[in-house]
């Protein structure tokens, strides 16, 4: 059973007070071994009490879909962005929503990606080459790149989605630990 | 007797609770609302089964078994209680919480 449930075709009842169903953390990056899954209500403007409730409903669906045990979140978009909110960022950049199937930031027409900038000139030759196996493939292999659909920007420098952060740093940090990330939005 | 002592003690949290409430320390009195509504489960599921858990897990396990209504309740509000240690619990938050303690007042027949 994939903890996956954004890629999931559910039939889901909910109000026309719910924006989105998100599902973030650990649960959407790829090479997890996730032991939850957080889902994150977004509510029009109706009461914290009517939000909680309802928030229940929808997660009394989705414990249906999985064996792992689901934490729901409900917010509306001012407790969303509120200062007191640690997990807005993980919601904002990796969340995806459960009913557009696509990535939560996109309700406000912003696409989340990393980039990753890698120093090679302190690298030795046969680690500049393994580098470039490892992202752009070797005798007809798919290199990481093309395997999870992201773009060298530059020599030193790819932009990649936010799931596959895991997949890609793991394997860049075997050959060098001279990394820098960066996460944008656009 | 355990249902003496689960009436005592549920009132006594919702009491403080109050107390707190009206001092607007709302993450005080969230937990004192939670432990007065996890006292009014037990005597709730001692009036129905005769039996009271002996730990949280036991307590989720019964009552998501026999008594979904009564879950959905404690499924919804333990999260908070588990966050209030670390994060600031608003006066609407621990006005739903209070709203299910008189919710499970009036299943246990009690009056706080």
């Amino acid at each position: 059973m994939t903890c996956k449930l954004w890629q999931k075709k559910l039939k889901l009842n909910y109000s026309e007070d719910v924006l989105d169903i998100v599902q973030f953390g650990s649960s959407v990056l790829d090479n997890s071994n996730p032991n939850d899954i957080d889902i994150a209500v977004i509510f029009k403007k109706i009461t914290l009490k009517e939000q909680l409730n309802q928030a229940q409903q929808i997660k009394n669906q989705l414990k249906k879909e999985t064996e792992l045990p689901i934490h729901i979140n409900s917010f509306d978009l001012y407790s969303l962005f509120h200062e007191g909110n640690f997990a807005k960022e993980n919601i904002l950049f990796y969340g995806k929503s459960l009913l557009a199937k696509d990535y939560f930031s996109k309700i406000f027409g912003l696409t989340p990606k990393i980039q990753i900038n890698y120093e090679l000139k302190s690298l030795e030759k046969k680690d500049k080459v393994r580098l470039h196996y490892t992202l752009r493939g070797k005798s007809g292999k798919y290199g990481l790149i093309k395997k999870y659909g992201g773009e060298l920007i530059s020599p030193g420098l790819i932009e990649i989605y936010p799931e596959h952060e895991k997949i890609f740093l793991e394997e860049i940090k075997k050959i060098t630990s001279k990394i820098k990330i960066k996460k944008i939005l656009y | 007797m355990k249902e003496d002592i689960l009436k005592k003690t549920a009132k006594e949290y919702f009491s403080a609770a109050e107390d707190e409430f009206k001092k607007s320390r709302f993450n005080s009195a969230l937990v004192l609302y939670f432990k007065s509504l996890v006292a009014l489960i037990d005597l709730y599921l001692l009036q129905q089964t005769n039996k009271t858990p002996s730990s949280h897990t036991e307590r989720f396990r019964i009552i998501e078994e026999k008594f979904p209504e009564v879950y959905d309740i404690l499924d919804k509000d333990f999260p908070f209680y588990q966050q209030s240690y670390v994060q600031i619990m608003t006066k609407e938050l621990a006005e739903v919480i209070k709203d299910d303690v008189q919710i499970m007042a009036k299943k246990t027949k009690i009056e706080l």
